[in-house]
């Protein structure tokens, strides 16, 4: 038999040896796109070289003014900057290319020009940074994943927290805080340095122990990365067996295994982060107060976004706007999450009488379009916070409800709760202690991609005059007032309109990736 | 490792240098004011269309110290509703007096009495003596009483001036003859004035012009003064005086040769001219002369219904002529020779002929007897109740327009008082002139044009064959339309694709817009609509103490709205200042607010 294939492969060599070759080009093809796939350093540098060189290319095109056939120079520069450090990275990948292919080790100097990759942070290259301090470290734990993401999300504050050097003046605790936040670079990258000593594969230090401490009270400027490697520590730290790994520690590492999910939570954090330091550095009057001297000024270093009509400069508003938003969107998910998972747990659990009046009633309110039912509410009671997080969480509650119940149903016939049951525990009970804990998954990805979803409708609203007041800098009362400018101060609208975009398409990455990460079938 | 430290270090080398030169706030600002003040609770209600100027006031009251809440009404109605239950202490508010006199810019909103008087917060006997005074005195001898009511509105602090807007007018130089566009403040663009560049298209283009109403309410004009009908009913019907650009009082393009006041400011004479006829529309849709001369017949009658209440349901102009006591047609020459005009020395008659081409040798009762041409001439003397010398500003109105005397009574054959407008069907009827089945259109326009018809897009005007034929006010375009665009922007966009080529209002923000098209022109005049706060005087406001209100009136710094609006807003000290210079005036003076604070606080200790 073995024979006879020999021959009939033989037979198809003498006849066809091109194609064979061909197929031999095809499969180290194969082997070494694999190869280069499972390099990090590789990839992450290859993807810095394409965003540098995407972002160069996008501002120089903004550079150029088409009509006036002239260039600002400005613009040209930093243009520049990113081109030149996009080559850069395309020499390093080339390097590392060549490295990999030929399963060598990564020279230490190679390693090592990852720290000039990483101070291109500095003009605000976050690609180069991340692909530099891959390539520095030869193990990569999650751990040290996680600090670089935490590295950069204090570099990004300072960085953009600084631009506020070039206003006429700063808040009064801006110095304060600037120093804070730089000692705390200072810290991260410390953190960063030991993390790689001390934390291994399999092994973690019991030296980590006060580290993951002091990276857990870091976590006040809402920098959740630090927050993550310290609780990460310790549980590992507190896990006797080693053999056995930690359920909700590895979707963590599954969701870093998807590149996009991971600027979505890093974005994510980012906001968090920036709205919670913008109290030390940044001046709330800036944002709210008319200024009558300063009115619709183009972007420039004292106002990078500009001015709107008032004079207030928008960069400033659309900083504090990240508050309002995110306090908005989170209020505004966790309520119908509470009150719809409550219902959607016990609708689930007591089929019948119960469910059918639950569900039936929640039908009625998810009949109505959720955008309508919120204008109806706020036109009803007025137009404040309160009122716009009440209306939107109202009409999202079915969603999470229905969400809730779906799992619960498959959940109650379970043999864990039948056992329970048995052993005699009251129907609360089971609900509380075994059922939302085991359907927690699918509703976390929901509330993940909810955020997103209710940042929109709180924009949407206040865009139509029925969210917050006017003069709070909130992102659709800024886009609103961008609206009647598009023509003849277009940055007025650009600007707010990408934040929104961004906070929603990250929140959507994150949950996408959270959902992936959390599917047991793509374990 | 060692890299990394001295990367750090030089970070932190960087940060300290840059340490050195920041300014905080503290430095740049001060610490504040010395005296801290305890902030008072304001709240500021307004629609939601002036919210550009609610968030300036809340800026200018915040700045002084003041906590400032925005009530803010989507309509008019939910904004009355908001006045009549109190739910103030400060209202965004605004005046146009479009008569162009005195006494319509101060009777309504100041009098004890006044209609528009915002929840009858203004009461002030003073002031409404000094009110009533002003009317019965020619405009001279009524500027220093006016300048007085100025003064106790300012002393008292009854309002807070703001400012006056800008009128503008956009429109296609290329499609129109700018020479013949102007701006007018007191009544709409009069149609008749219109022309193309080029002129060989008047009979075969449509001039397309604009307005923001998507609806339309009648055609009788004593029925609506509202804007829905406001372009319309202008130019649908004449009057006895018109207004010029200037909101001066004039005879161009109306019925009256020349007119005259006698001694006593109560009587007065109207010479009419005989070259205006009635417009009808025939089966085909099209302008048609009725044959019917506009004469005094139709001025009697049409005034008659205009002052009197009952004479239509839902009258909504009988208060502006309600000065008028009788209307009626001289017939006797000699009592225009006995009777002398009011301040110069002249006759009745004198006065009337200065314009005329063949003196007077008849005056005739009936319209179907006069011949301007062979000296004979109709005359109508309106008498007020008391010396009213503004009345002539209220002729100009557009309620004061003249009907066809047969037609309305053709037409109006129900009972006022048990009117349904289900079966019965009034002059002017919306439905008569709407495209469709109910179309049955009976207009009858003295004006230069005649609305032909109607749907939800467009109300389309034909000019009137036998209006002052050969004259500079015969009309010129054969079709006018105006387009109904709910929307300013997409107007302005309506503007620019050439769909519309006038639009009559423009947010200062588009100027530019406009300037920077080359087929289009911009041209701007300051207008009359003014805007002030009006203060909550009710014991349960704090705008009950005039230290309070006197601080908020002096926060209201000028110069911010002026910039808010690019230059395009004047200061102005009350409505009365868009109309005439009393020589009085207010400039709010932002550093007296906190001394008027704190003897606010001193004087709530006391007591």
């Amino acid at each position: 038999m073995v024979q006879k294939m020999n021959l009939s492969a033989d037979h198809v060599n003498v006849k066809g040896t091109g194609r064979a070759a061909e197929t031999t080009n095809q499969y180290i093809k194969r082997t070494q796109a694999r190869k280069l796939k499972h390099s990090q350093e590789y990839t992450s540098s290859r993807f810095a070289f394409g965003a540098s060189l995407a972002i160069g290319v996008v501002i120089l095109l903004f550079s150029i003014d088409f009509a006036e056939k002239s260039i600002s120079p400005v613009a040209a520069v930093v243009a520049a900057v990113f081109l030149v450090e996009s080559a850069f990275e395309l020499l390093i990948s080339l390097l590392l290319r060549s490295a990999v292919l030929q399963d060598r080790e990564i020279s230490r100097s190679l390693r090592l020009s990852g720290l000039l990759s990483a101070v291109m942070v500095l003009n605000g290259n976050i690609f180069a940074f991340i692909a530099g301090f891959t390539c520095m470290q030869k193990e990569k734990t999650l751990e040290y994943t996680l600090s670089i993401y935490m590295t950069l999300t204090t570099v990004c504050i300072v960085l953009v927290s600084a631009l506020n050097l070039f206003k006429e003046y700063v808040a009064d605790t801006f110095l304060l805080g600037m120093y804070l936040l730089a000692g705390l670079i200072v810290f991260d990258l410390l953190a960063m340095f030991l993390i790689s000593k001390w934390v291994k594969r399999r092994t973690t230090d019991k030296k980590m122990l006060p580290l993951a401490i002091c990276l857990i009270l870091s976590a006040v400027t809402g920098n959740v990365f630090a927050l993550l490697i310290g609780i990460i520590s310790i549980s590992k730290l507190c896990h006797k067996d080693k053999e056995i790994s930690i359920e909700w520690i590895d979707i963590i590492n599954r969701l870093f295994r998807n590149n996009m999910s991971i600027m979505g939570m890093f974005v994510v954090v980012f906001l968090i982060s920036l709205s919670l330091c913008s109290y030390l550095t940044f001046d709330y009057s800036i944002a709210v107060e008319n200024n009558y001297t300063a009115m619709l000024i183009a972007p420039c270093l004292e106002y990078p976004f500009g001015t709107d009509n008032f004079g207030r400069c928008v960069f400033t508003r659309i900083v504090f706007g990240a508050r309002i938003s995110l306090v908005i969107g989170m209020l505004a998910t966790a309520a119908p999450l509470i009150f719809g998972g409550l219902l959607g747990a016990v609708a689930g659990y007591y089929s019948g009488k119960i469910e059918n009046i639950i569900m039936r009633i929640l039908d009625v309110l998810y009949a109505v379009p959720s955008i309508l039912l919120a204008i109806a509410i706020v036109a009803a009671f007025g137009a404040n916070t309160t009122n716009l997080i009440l209306a939107l969480s109202v009409s999202s509650i079915p969603v999470y409800a229905r969400t809730v119940r779906a799992t619960v149903m498959g959940l109650s016939n379970a043999e864990f709760v039948e056992a329970a049951r048995a052993c005699g525990a009251r129907d609360w009970v089971i609900i509380i202690k075994h059922i939302i804990p085991n359907s927690l998954a699918p509703i976390i990805v929901r509330a993940t991609m909810g955020i997103g979803t209710a940042v929109l409708s709180t924009s949407s609203m206040s865009y139509l005059g029925l969210g917050v007041e006017p003069h709070i800098p909130e992102w659709g009362n800024i886009l609103k007032i961008g609206s009647s400018y598009l023509e003849t101060n277009p940055y007025l609208a650009i600007f707010p309109g990408l934040a929104i975009m961004l906070i929603v398409l990250a929140f959507n990455f994150f949950g996408d990736g959270l959902r992936d990460a959390t599917d047991p079938k793509l374990k | 490792m060692k890299r990394l430290t001295a990367l750090v270090l030089c970070l932190l080398m960087t940060f300290s240098l840059f340490g050195c030169n920041v300014q905080t706030k503290t430095d740049v600002k001060g610490e504040g004011s010395d005296v801290e003040l305890e902030s008072i609770p304001l709240t500021l209600l307004g629609q939601s269309a002036n919210e550009k100027d609610l968030n300036v006031i809340r800026d200018l009251l915040t700045q002084q110290g003041f906590d400032v809440t925005i009530n803010m009404q989507p309509d008019r109605g939910s904004y009355m509703s908001q006045i009549d239950a109190g739910n103030y202490d400060i209202t965004f508010t605004g005046w146009a007096s479009i008569s162009g006199n005195g006494d319509y810019a101060t009777r309504g909103i100041f009098h004890s009495e006044g209609d528009s008087n915002l929840g009858h917060n203004i009461h002030d006997d003073r002031l409404d003596e000094l009110i009533e005074e002003a009317a019965t005195l020619t405009y001279e001898e009524s500027i220093p009483l006016y300048a007085e009511i100025e003064k106790i509105l300012i002393d008292e602090a009854y309002i807070a001036p703001l400012y006056v807007g800008t009128k503008v007018e956009a429109y296609n130089k290329e499609v129109v003859d700018g020479e013949t566009v102007g701006i007018y403040a007191a009544r709409a663009e009069p149609f008749e004035l219109f022309d193309f560049v080029d002129e060989s298209k008047r009979d075969t283009d449509t001039l397309y012009l604009w307005q923001i109403e998507n609806y339309y309410t009648t055609a009788d004009p004593i029925k609506s003064n509202e804007n829905s009908t406001y372009m319309t009913n202008y130019n649908m019907y004449t009057r006895l005086v018109n207004f010029n650009d200037q909101m001066e009082i004039t005879t161009n393009s109306a019925l009256s040769r020349d007119y005259a006041v006698a001694e006593g400011n109560q009587e007065f004479y109207f010479i009419l001219r005989d070259d205006i006829y009635f417009a009808m529309v025939d089966s085909n849709k099209q302008a048609v002369d009725s044959g019917v001369l506009v004469g005094g017949e139709d001025v009697v009658f049409s005034l008659d219904r205009a002052k009197d209440k009952d004479s239509v349901p839902n009258h909504a102009t009988y208060s502006l002529h309600e000065n008028i006591d009788t209307v009626e047609i001289v017939t006797d020459l000699s009592e225009l020779e006995n009777t002398m005009e009011s301040a110069t020395g002249s006759t009745i008659l004198e006065a009337l002929s200065d314009a005329l081409d063949t003196p007077v040798s008849e005056l005739v009762a009936s319209k179907d007897e006069v011949d301007n041409a062979s000296g004979k001439y109709q005359v109508v003397k309106i008498t007020a109740k008391s010396a009213f010398p503004q009345m002539l500003n209220f002729l100009g109105h557009h309620s004061a327009s003249i009907l066809c005397k047969e037609q309305v009574e053709k037409i109006n054959t129900y009972d006022v008082a048990t009117y349904d407008p289900a079966t019965d069907i009034a002059y002017g009827d919306p439905a008569t002139v709407t495209e469709g089945p109910d179309y049955d259109n009976q207009i009858y326009a003295s004006g230069p044009y005649i609305l032909v018809y109607k749907n939800d897009y467009e109300l389309v005007m034909q000019k009137n064959p036998n209006y002052m034929v050969g004259t500079e006010y015969e009309p010129k375009i054969k079709t006018i339309s105006i387009k109904m665009i709910p929307d300013a922007d997409s107007a302005l966009n309506a503007l620019r694709s050439g769909e519309v080529h006038m639009l009559n209002s423009l947010d200062v923000e588009k100027w530019s817009v406009v300037e920077g098209d080359e087929k289009l022109a911009l041209k701007t005049q300051p207008g009359i609509a003014e805007k002030h706060l009006i203060f909550n005087t009710s014991e349960n406001s704090v705008c009950s103490d005039l230290n309070v209100r006197k601080a908020i009136q002096n926060a209201m710094d000028q110069n911010a709205f002026i910039a808010v609006y690019e230059n395009s807003v004047f200061p102005v000290t009350s409505p009365i200042g868009t109309i005439m210079d009393t020589g009085y005036s207010f400039t709010p003076d932002p550093s007296l607010v906190q001394g008027y604070l704190i003897e606010y606080f001193n004087s709530k200790q006391e007591s």
